[in-house]
């Protein structure tokens, strides 16, 4: 009896590592070639090279481990989209000359419209992994398709954070918090702060206590944080470009401009490396809502999502040396993960069996890279609260990850925010 | 109203500003009649300068000040002989096309060399405040200031008293009738280009404990440096320092009472207005072209 025990467990392990390597070493029939369109030269380079290198890392991961694309290697051919025009040109060319029926990109917001609309004439399916523009999906496009949620999402977990986490640790219910409103001009800019302004006063009966836009390459902001000082917030809702950001932040220190919070989202102004290298532990305190980052626990994802999120990890240190995960690698590997999920279920790259495939796609948070679900939408959004966002907090002159409570090591300091000289 | 000293501080200090990015390409254009379109590069390479030298050297910018004030003018000299110079005697058209390329050449060379990312000079000073009253000054916006006021008194005083500088403004009403005079032209042109570009590099490493640095950095000064030298009058150098202080008061009080957004639509419409009333600017004369007056 105890031989055929031992029998059945030798038998078992020998199964499940013949499983695993009819995965990792599957035989792929053939290639599967899509088009990937990212701004390779030129001002948005810096995060198109990110953006490029994160699919070519997913890429291989997906061909040495999880069996390709339908069952085929994936293969990229890539396009410059220096502008919107180029960008345009580009992704003709991708769907006509090179033939592809699947482009992905072009992480910008300024680019990825142009680029859309030129797949779509050529009915290629356009995969966009980046861009948050909420105009993308809103033109009835069957062909257009996003990973990532759009400036409306980002409002919207902004205003969860302020809701669900900052009001009770100041103290205040949320429709006793004074908010005031800060902002570039760009579409994406507006977008976010438009989308949160409606959701603060409509679902939390939050205070407002000004509105402001402005260019951010402007060379002065002190006459917005005076008007600021007079209004008195208790929460900055501040999305910043770039060079804004760290501007405002020295003259509101100049100014001892004192507010309970600030709170950005997006890669941009806040959410940029740069802002913490301008400032070491000056940039201590302010929040910026981004992809999971260091303390993120992945233990809190389910089995599958943990699975892919390890590798993810493991193959990005291999690449870059580096323990911490660029916010391109982050939004480009997991939208490549969700279009490889995509096409496998859909068995085809028909855009109507490829378009239903997507829409009956129904994954819960935590399935995914960065900890995302997956539930499209009729327009070819993912959902928000599936694609899972993260607050992350300068603390020590680096980024960590503090909100959702449960996917993170770290917790919120600072709150409220104490003098500009005692955020140490 | 008690916000009024403020926003008068920050006026001056951000007129300063201008008016230091502003004097170089006057000089340019009055001696020259070149519109230099690459201005902001000039300034964007005197940021990177400062930062340079203060991320691998420890250089405080004041020091990188004093030590490459040759460096820069020899810089716009070369700039001159390499790019300018077979260009001097062309139309306006073709003059515009090299500064234009010159632009962008520099912009893309810098992007190559040191990416899009941001970069901050940040000085152990760099939080100091002088405080006047309730209003706050920041210390190196003072000091940018000081600097600005002070060369344009220098270039005001140069173009007027010095030899020299009557041999440039000689030139610039009549290039032709100065050569038959013994000017040597080219090297007017060529001390005035690497004199302008030396401004705009003093300008560029003042600037970088201020603001951050980036490839495109110029075009967020070189355009409102434009309307302070058209408003001033082309050529003009006290024109050129008071326009940048009434753009600035119009930006500054503009955004305060009505609103960020709408600064840059208040100077412009300044800007139209003036020029509809004195076409030539508020200090420039019609056809005289001159300098220096």
């Amino acid at each position: 009896m105890r031989h055929v025990k031992w029998a059945v467990v030798v038998c078992g392990v020998v199964a499940v590592a013949l499983g695993v390597g009819a995965v990792q070493g599957q035989q792929l029939s053939g290639e599967y070639k899509i088009g990937v369109l990212e701004p390779l030269t030129g001002n948005l380079a810096v995060q198109g090279k990110l953006h490029l290198e994160g699919y070519e890392i997913m890429r291989d991961l997906i061909n040495e481990r999880f069996g390709g694309v339908m069952g085929k290697k994936l293969v990229f051919v890539t396009g410059d989209a220096v502008d919107p025009t180029v960008a345009a040109s580009e992704a003709t060319r991708l769907a006509t000359r090179e033939g592809v029926k699947i482009i992905t990109g072009t992480f910008a917001s300024t680019l990825c419209g142009a680029a859309s609309e030129a797949a779509s004439r050529q009915n290629a399916i356009y995969w966009e992994t980046s861009c948050v523009d909420p105009r993308l999906t809103r033109r009835g496009l069957k062909n257009v398709f996003r990973t990532e949620i759009d400036g409306t999402g980002f409002g919207w977990y902004n205003i969860e954070f302020i809701a669900k986490h900052l009001a009770h640790r100041l103290g205040k219910k949320p429709n006793e918090l004074r908010v005031a409103f800060l902002s570039e001009d760009s579409s994406y800019g507006q977008s976010v702060t438009e989308a949160a302004r409606q959701r603060a006063k409509q679902e939390f009966g939050m205070q407002e206590v000004g509105a402001e836009f402005y260019t951010f390459t402007t060379n002065d902001l002190t006459p917005i944080i005076l008007k600021l000082k007079n209004a008195n917030p208790d929460v900055l809702h501040h999305i910043a470009r770039d060079q804004d950001a760290i501007l405002f932040w020295r003259q509101a220190r100049e100014q001892n401009f004192q507010v309970k919070a600030v709170v950005h989202a997006g890669a941009t102004g806040y959410g940029n490396p740069g802002f913490g290298k301008a400032f070491g532990n000056d940039a201590n305190g302010p929040f910026a809502l981004l992809e999971p980052g260091p303390g993120f626990i992945i233990a809190g994802m389910r089995p599958e999502g943990q699975r892919i999120e390890r590798a993810f990890r493991e193959a990005v240190k291999a690449k870059t040396g580096s323990d911490v995960l660029a916010g391109g690698h982050q939004l480009a590997g997991g939208g490549l993960w969700i279009l490889k999920l995509a096409l496998d279920a859909a068995k085809t790259d028909d855009l109507d069996k490829f378009r239903a495939a997507v829409l009956a796609m129904d994954l819960p948070v935590g399935s995914s890279i960065n900890g995302w679900g997956v539930k499209f939408d009729e327009t070819g959004q993912n959902s928000n609260p599936r694609v899972q966002h993260y607050m992350l907090q300068w603390q020590n002159g680096s980024l960590v990850t503090v909100w959702p409570e449960e996917f993170t090591t770290n917790r919120a300091k600072w709150i409220p925010l104490g003098a500009w000289d005692q955020r140490k | 109203m008690h916000a009024l000293p403020q926003l008068i501080v920050s006026t001056i200090l951000l007129g300063g500003i201008y008016a230091l990015i502003a004097v170089g390409l006057t000089l340019i254009f009055g001696v020259m009649r070149v519109v230099n379109f690459a201005h902001g590069e000039f300034l964007m390479l005197g940021m990177y300068l400062a930062f340079w030298a203060f991320a691998l050297l420890r250089l405080d910018p004041y020091v990188t000040l004093v030590l490459s004030l040759p460096l820069i003018f020899g810089f716009g000299w070369l700039s001159y002989r390499m790019v300018m110079r077979p260009v001097i005697h062309a139309s306006h058209n073709v003059q515009i096309f090299t500064t234009v390329g010159l632009s962008i050449a520099l912009q893309n060379v810098a992007l190559v060399l040191w990416s899009a990312d941001s970069q901050f000079v940040r000085t152990g000073y760099y939080t100091v405040v002088v405080r006047l009253g309730t209003a706050v000054l920041n210390l190196a916006q003072l000091i940018a200031f000081a600097v600005a006021v002070l060369t344009t008194a220098a270039l005001f005083a140069f173009m007027r008293w010095s030899y020299t500088g009557k041999v440039m403004r000689a030139t610039a009403q009549d290039r032709a009738v100065a050569s038959l005079m013994g000017i040597d032209t080219g090297r007017v042109f060529a001390l005035t280009w690497a004199v302008g570009v030396t401004c705009v590099g003093v300008a560029g490493v003042l600037l970088a404990p201020i603001y951050p640095v980036y490839p495109t950095v110029g075009l967020q000064f070189v355009l409102i440096a434009y309307v302070a030298v058209v408003l001033g009058g082309l050529g003009d150098m006290a024109g050129a320092l008071l326009a940048s202080l009434i753009v600035a008061a119009v930006e500054v009080i503009g955004s305060y009472v009505i609103g960020t957004a709408w600064k840059e639509v208040l100077y412009l419409l300044l800007f139209i207005g003036i020029l509809v009333v004195r076409p030539a600017g508020l200090f420039g004369q019609r056809g005289a072209e001159a300098i220096g007056t």
